[in-house]
């Protein structure tokens, strides 16, 4: 145990003095935009886990949360000049907020019907910031102005600087899932996800754990959202409330192990990177290729590994190294 | 504004003949084979597509060209049932949700790499007629849609309740495992309940072509639609798809009519959301089930 401890921490602070040093090793503007979305989706799909891994309520409605948090910092910014840095929690709250009536509406269905649900949820959102040209710049959305090096407005010169912003949050995502996972929450979460009246009859109250974990992913999804409208300085419904960003949140988490610490990290490893050389062998020009490709992914993981890569690497380790069963 | 109410009621009720194929393959994939098909809409697209060229290439009318997208579709659900949706079925949701929601988004992207996102349309010689009663204008393509839905609709009541395969389709959707007691071979009625849904979803599509746009984003509309009308209309239950479906579309009807024209999927959902807070079961539920 202590050796294995041991090991556990050096690997952890090899991986951060890694993860630090990337911007300064590697300078092409390509790669780092990479390692952004990389961070950025990993920490989405970190958010998503909390909820959709651990007590199992697959959600293909984050985006709300996510253009939640991005039009109010946006809102924050633009009309009234407050910094993103605060605009970002107040987005955080909002979403905390939204997900009460959403969660109490959507948590009537269970299964597949819960997943549509919140797909609505999000669908309802996007139309309605559509409808809203008053503050929030309808269909056409905004662009942020530009102040160039603003570091107490969220705005840089260098890409690098977004990077360690998002690689924090990222920490930040998988310390709180960390937290979550050794506590007493975590054990009624996994309760819920595998039987929910199972876990009810031994006096699990799911009804409160289930919305206290939807806040809680509904407040970090929504800091991605403020994060990834200060990078790209542009904000319309449609990217926002994108349903791509919901289908991500859940896909990177699948592949890499669903309801695991690192599974989101390792699933977007591999998507991304994928995404990124299709991309840069055929161009963008080929529409849909990315997600033709994500989906055949995600459908091979589904039939053939259910419990991800992270899942399938176990087994491998067991196989070989231990010489020992490895547990289904 | 009495004759605006009337042309928007059969605006809706003829487009929501449509969904209502839509939905009830969604609602009798989910009474029997009990998962829910994300991609059904997908096969609604791909009945335009087969429609769209056999129109193109060969000149065979859309509503013809059904005898192909059916019979075609029945085969492919045959098939996905057997290969892949067999697999998953067990007790855990995950595999099951984000299999037909692979194969929806496989199939949405595949259709946008091989057709690209343009819109592809066929005109009929009966595209642009259109009956004028008093002040009324009832499109003959919506109408031709809208009748022929209903009789597959009709066709599919009757194979349930009197034909043996059908009976057992019921019998398995309401209860699996007695139903297996009496000796139904499970595999043999998903394959048919797969099958017959994408061919109603095909039967869609066809009919949609004389009138409706085919481009690979098309099915997405629909079934939104189908999930919202099948909640509605209890999960599982055929004729509330059925009613749900020609009430929906009488719902986004009113609501482009007299919100918006962006506001018709508002009013959809926000039915979806209002029936999710008083009648989570759905409109027809019986109590104490």
């Amino acid at each position: 145990m202590q050796t294995s401890g041991t090991l556990k921490w050096l690997g952890l602070a090899i991986g951060a003095v890694v993860m630090l040093a990337l911007p300064q090793l590697v300078t092409s503007s390509f790669a780092i935009d990479i390692f952004i979305r990389i961070l950025l989706f990993s920490f989405i799909g970190v958010a998503w886990n909390l909820m959709g891994g651990y007590a199992k309520q697959l959600s293909l409605g984050h985006a709300a949360y996510f253009g939640l948090g991005a039009y109010t910092s946006t809102i924050m910014q633009v009309n009234y000049g407050i910094s993103p840095w605060i605009g970002m929690i107040a987005g955080g709250v909002v979403a905390m907020l939204a997900s009460l009536p959403i969660g109490w509406l959507c948590f009537r269905l269970r299964g597949p019907y819960f997943t549509i649900a919140t797909i609505a949820t999000a669908q309802v959102l996007m139309l309605i910031f559509l409808k809203f040209r008053d503050f929030a710049w309808g269909a056409e959305g905004t662009t942020i102005p530009n102040l160039g090096s603003a570091p107490l407005m969220m705005q840089f010169e260098e890409k690098s600087s977004y990077y360690y912003v998002v690689l924090g949050l990222l920490a930040v995502g998988l310390w709180i899932t960390h937290r979550i996972e050794k506590s007493w929450m975590g054990y009624y979460l996994v309760a819920i996800g595998e039987d929910e009246d199972a876990a009810e009859a031994v006096g699990v109250n799911a009804p409160k754990i289930k919305r206290d974990i939807y806040m809680i992913s509904a407040f970090l999804t929504a800091l991605a959202g403020t994060f990834y409208t200060q990078y790209i300085y542009f904000i319309d419904p449609a990217t926002a409330f994108s349903f791509n960003v919901s289908i991500e949140a859940a896909l990177v988490s699948i592949v890499g192990g669903i309801g695991t610490l690192w599974g989101p990290v390792i699933g977007t490893v591999l998507l991304e990177t994928t995404s990124a050389l299709l991309q840069s062998w055929l161009g963008s020009s080929v529409g849909g290729i990315q997600l033709t490709v994500y989906s055949l992914i995600l459908m091979a993981v589904i039939l053939w590994r259910p419990t991800g890569l992270i899942g399938f690497a176990t087994d491998v380790y067991h196989r070989t190294l231990r010489r020992k069963p490895a547990r289904a | 504004m009495w004759e605006t109410l009337a042309q928007a009621v059969i605006n809706g009720l003829l487009i929501g003949g449509i969904y209502a194929l839509v939905s009830i393959g969604v609602t009798l994939i989910f009474g029997v084979v009990k998962i829910v098909n994300f991609a059904q809409g997908e096969f609604v697209m791909i009945g335009m597509y087969i429609s769209f060229f056999l129109a193109t290439q060969f000149g065979i009318d859309p509503l013809v060209s059904l005898v192909v997208s059916m019979p075609v579709l029945f085969l492919a659900g045959v098939l996905i049932q057997h290969f892949l949706i067999r697999r998953v079925l067990g007790p855990n949701d995950m595999p099951q949700i984000f299999l037909t929601f692979a194969l929806s988004l496989l199939l949405l992207n595949l259709s946008l790499m091989l057709f690209s996102a343009n819109y592809r349309t066929v005109h009929t010689f009966y595209s642009d007629e259109a009956w004028h009663i008093g002040g009324l204008y009832i499109p003959v393509a919506k109408l031709i849609a809208f009748a022929v839905a209903m009789a597959l609709s009709g066709l599919l009541w009757v194979f349930l309740h009197t034909t043996d395969l059908g009976r057992a389709m019921r019998a398995a959707s309401q209860n699996r495992d007695v139903a297996m007691l009496m000796g139904i071979n499970p595999n043999r009625v998903f394959a048919v309940a797969f099958g017959t849904a994408l061919a109603l979803a095909g039967a869609a599509g066809s009919l949609l072509m004389p009138f409706y746009s085919a481009y690979p984003f098309v099915g997405q509309v629909f079934v939104l639609m189908a999930f919202v009308a099948v909640v509605m209309g209890t999960l599982g239950n055929v004729m509330g798809a059925l009613v749900a479906s020609l009430m929906m579309g009488i719902a986004e009807s009113l609501g482009i009519q007299f919100v918006g024209a962006d506001s018709g999927l508002i009013v959809v959902f926000g039915l979806l959301l209002l029936t999710l807070a008083f009648r989570p079961s759905g409109l027809g539920a019986r109590r104490g089930r």
